[in-house]
C-alpha cells in the first residue's frame, strides 16, 4: 500500500500546479471555500480574514498550522485558541517546543506533566497522577472547549484532488469532535497533502497511522465540504448538523519550489508518520533542539530546508541511514540532506 | 523513548561553516598536491608492510584510514580553534607539526592491515599495495557534501589507480568502500571495488561480542549480514537486541559529525556506548572510525579484523 501511495504522490508532485488547480475546484464543488497561500504571510492574512475577531477556538494538532504560527497569530487578533491534542495541548500549556512530529510532548514525563498541569490549570493533578487520571482530567477539560467553541481548525493527513475530501487520521477523538461539532471547520494543510483521488487519501491515511505506530487506527474522519442532508424529497441541502462552512487553506511555502528540483522534491514524499525520528542518532541525542520547529528529526532536517529556509540543520546528519530503512515512503533521506549540504558548500 | 533534556547544542551556524569551507580548501589543496587529506609523512602510512608487491592488477587499498584514524579525530578537534583564527592559510601552515598518528593506534593500525592481507592471503587472493603511491579516497569531501570537490578529486583517484594498472581495489574500511563505490558509479568506471569481507571464505576466531554496524556497511552496501555470516562461521557469538543492533533501529557511532561539531559527535559516541555496553561489554567494531569515537567510552573494544584471523 505504501508503494502504491508513493507512486500516487509522485505523479501528484510531476505535476503539482495542475493537481492545485484540481483541488481547489473539487473543494468548491463540495460547497467549501479553497484558498491557496503562497507564503506564509498570505496564509496568516486568509485565516484572520476568515476568522475575524472574539471567536473561541478548537484546534486539532496540526503542522501546518504551527507552521504559519497559527496560535499566535488568531490571539494577536482577538480570538482564544486551544489545542485539543493531547500532546500538542501540554506544549501549549506549558510554552513549550513539540519534540515530534506525531507526539509533540515526548520529551515530558508523566510527572512533569503532572506538576504542570496542577500549576497552569489548578487541577487536583500531581507529579504522583497516573496516566490514566491526567488523561481524565484534560478530558473534561476539553469537552467543555468544544461545546464553547465557535471555529474547529484540523490539518490533513491527505486530500484528495478528484473529490476534494479531507482525510484525517487520529486515536483521541479530538479531530472528529473539532472538525463536526463548531459551526465552521477551516482546514491548513501543504499542497504536498495533495494525492490523486480519495481512495489514494485513505490509504496514505492508513499507511501514516501504521507507521505512526498506533494500528489500527481509532477513528478516520473525511471531510468534503459542509454538512449536508438529501432527506427531504432527495434535494441536498448545506449545512445539515454539522459545520455550515469549511474552508480549505492551502499552503505552498517552498513546496512548489522543492517541486521542481529533482533532488529535493523526494522530501514532499513524506506523510509525516514520524518513524524516522526513532533512527536517528542525532534526533535521539539533541531531540527537539535538532531542527526548526515544527519539523525536527530526519525529515525535519529536509523539511527545515523546505519551508524555513534553514540549510544548516542538514549539516548534523550522520548519514546513519536508518531514518532510510524505515521510511514508509522510501525517501533517500541522507541523499537529500547530502543535496542540502552540497547547496550549502555552494553558498558559503 | 527518553533522553535526557539537551541544552542549547546549535553552534553558530557561521562559525560551523567557516570549520566547513576551512576543511575544504585545506583538504582540496592537500589532495590536488599530494593525494593525501593534511601534510604527513607518507612513509608512516605504507609501513605496515614490505613484503607486499608493488602495485599489480589487485591491490589492498588502505586509503590510510587505520594508520591515520586517531590522526582524523585529532585534527577534527581542533578544527574550530583553526577556523576562529581565521582559516585554511594557518591550518595548512601548522597541521604537519602540530598533528601527528599516536603510536599505539599505529601500531593497532599495522597489525590490522597485516592481518587482513594475511586473511587475503590465506583465501588465495594474490594482492600488491601501492605504498606511497597510494592515494587517499576522498571520502571525507563526499560525507560533508563535498560533491564537487569530490568528484574533482575522485577523477584523479580513479586516473591514478589507472596509470598504475589496478583493475581491483580491495577495499578494508566502510568509508573507503562507499567513496569507491560512489566514484565507480558517477563515473562509470571500469574499476572494480569489492571489500575484503565479502572475499573471504577461510577464518576462524572466538569470543562473544556485542558488534556495533558500521552505518556505510549495513545500512549502505548490505555488508552487515556478511559480517554476520562470517562471525558466525568463525565461532564468534554476537549478542543481538533489536533495540540496540538491527539494521533500522542502531545506530551511527557519530564519527562523521567530528569536522561539524565535535561536542555532537562525542555525544551520539556515548550515548551509542551505553547501548551497546548494555547487550555485552565487550564491543566490536569494523570500521577505524568508529573504533576512534567509541574508544573513549568502551574499555574492551575490538575490530573485526582483530578477531578473526
Amino acid at each position: 500500500m505504501a508503494d502504491e501511495i508513493r507512486e500516487a504522490k509522485l505523479n501528484v508532485i510531476g505535476n503539482l500546479d495542475s493537481y492545485v488547480k484540481m483541488t481547489m475546484e473539487s473543494i468548491e464543488s463540495t460547497g467549501g471555500k479553497a484558498y491557496l497561500a503562497k507564503t506564509v504571510a498570505d496564509a496568516q492574512e486568509i485565516l484572520k480574514k476568515i476568522v475575524g475577531t472574539g471567536k473561541k477556538i478548537v484546534m486539532a494538532k496540526s503542522n501546518v498550522a504551527h507552521e504559519i504560527d497559527t496560535i499566535n497569530t488568531l490571539e494577536s487578533s482577538g480570538n482564544s485558541v486551544s489545542e485539543t491534542d493531547l500532546g500538542a495541548y501540554l506544549i501549549q500549556l506549558s510554552r513549550d517546543e513539540s519534540s515530534h512530529i506525531v507526539f509533540p510532548s515526548l520529551h515530558m514525563t508523566r510527572e512533569e506533566i503532572g506538576r504542570m498541569l496542577h500549576k497552569e490549570l489548578g487541577l487536583q493533578i500531581s507529579e504522583t497522577s497516573t496516566t490514566e487520571e491526567i488523561v481524565a482530567a484534560v478530558r473534561q477539560l476539553l469537552r467543555k472547549k468544544y461545546m464553547e467553541a465557535d471555529i474547529g481548525i484540523s490539518g490533513a493527513n491527505a486530500i484528495s484532488a478528484d473529490t476534494g475530501s479531507v482525510v484525517l487520521v487520529e486515536n483521541e477523538g479530538n479531530i472528529r469532535i473539532d472538525t463536526v461539532l463548531p459551526p465552521v471547520h477551516i482546514i491548513i494543510t501543504g499542497i504536498d497533502k495533495i494525492v490523486p483521488t480519495l481512495n489514494d487519501a485513505m490509504k496514505e491515511a492508513m499507511v501514516q497511522s501504521a507507521y505512526a505506530g498506533l494500528y489500527p487506527p481509532t477513528y478516520l474522519n473525511v471531510t468534503s465540504g459542509p454538512s449536508s442532508t438529501a432527506d427531504i424529497e432527495l434535494r441536498r441541502v448545506s449545512p445539515a448538523t454539522g459545520p455550515k462552512e469549511v474552508h480549505v487553506i492551502l499552503l505552498d511555502n517552498g513546496r512548489m519550489e522543492a517541486s521542481l528540483d529533482e533532488s529535493m522534491k523526494e522530501a514532499l514524499l513524506c506523510i509525516k508518520c514520524g518513524r524516522c525520528y526513532f533512527s536517528c542518532p542525532v534526533y535521539r541525542v539533541l531531540g527537539k533542539d535538532w531542527g526548526k520547529q515544527p519539523y525536527g528529526g530526519p525529515t525535519g532536517a529536509m523539511w527545515t530546508a523546505i519551508v524555513n529556509r534553514d540549510y544548516a540543520t542538514a549539516e548534523y546528519c550522520t548519514h546513519s541511514g536508518g531514518c532510510r530503512e524505515v521510511c514508509p515512503m522510501k525517501i533517500n533521506i541522507p541523499k537529500v540532506l547530502e543535496y542540502i549540504k552540497w547547496e550549502n558548500i555552494h553558498t558559503h | 523513548m527518553k533522553e535526557e533534556r539537551n541544552e542549547e547544542p546549535h553552534k553558530s551556524e557561521s562559525l560551523m561553516f567557516r570549520q566547513l569551507e576551512s576543511i575544504r580548501n585545506v583538504m582540496m589543496d592537500s589532495l590536488m598536491k599530494n593525494y593525501v587529506p593534511f601534510p604527513i609523512d607518507r612513509s608512516v602510512c605504507s609501513a605496515w608492510t614490505d613484503t607486499l608487491k608493488k602495485g599489480g592488477d589487485t591491490i589492498i587499498y588502505t586509503s590510510f584510514m587505520y594508520q591515520l584514524s586517531s590522526l582524523f579525530r585529532a585534527y577534527e578537534k581542533h578544527l574550530s580553534t583553526f577556523a576562529r583564527m581565521g582559516g585554511s592559510s594557518k591550518l595548512a601552515s601548522l597541521g604537519k607539526f602540530f598533528i601527528k598518528p599516536d603510536k599505539d593506534d599505529l601500531r593497532r593500525g599495522y597489525r590490522i592491515l597485516s592481518n587482513i592481507s594475511n586473511i587475503l592471503q590465506k583465501n588465495g587472493i594474490d594482492h600488491g599495495y601501492l605504498y606511497d603511491d597510494e592515494p587517499y579516497s576522498g571520502g571525507l569531501l563526499l560525507e560533508l557534501g563535498m560533491l564537487d570537490q569530490f568528484w574533482e578529486y575522485g577523477s584523479r583517484v580513479l586516473e591514478l589507480m589507472k596509470q598504475h594498472g589496478v583493475e581491483r581495489v580491495i577495499t578494508v574500511d566502510p568509508h573507503t568502500t562507499n567513496a569507491m563505490i560512489r566514484l565507480k558509479e558517477h563515473f562509470n568506471s571500469d574499476l572494480e571495488v569489492s571489500n575484503y569481507l565479502t572475499l573471504i571464505q577461510k577464518y576462524s576466531g572466538n569470543g562473544q561480542y556485542v558488534f556495533h554496524d558500521p552505518c556505510l556497511y549495513t545500512r549502505y552496501n548490505t555488508i552487515g549480514n556478511r559480517i554476520r555470516e562470517i562471525a558466525s562461521t568463525a565461532g564468534v557469538e554476537f549478542v543481538e537486541d533489536r533495540m540496540v543492533t538491527s539494521r533500522d533501529i542502531g545506530t551511527c557511532c557519530g564519527g562523521p559529525l567530528g569536522p561539524v561539531n565535535m561536542d555532537l559527535s562525542d555525544r551520539i559516541a556515548k550515548y551509542r556506548a551505553e547501548k551497546l555496553l548494555s547487550l555485552a561489554q565487550n564491543v566490536m567494531v569494523a570500521c577505524p572510525l568508529c573504533y576512534q569515537n567509541l574508544k573513549p567510552y568502551v574499555s574492551n573494544l575490538k575490530d573485526m579484523a582483530e578477531v578473526i584471523g
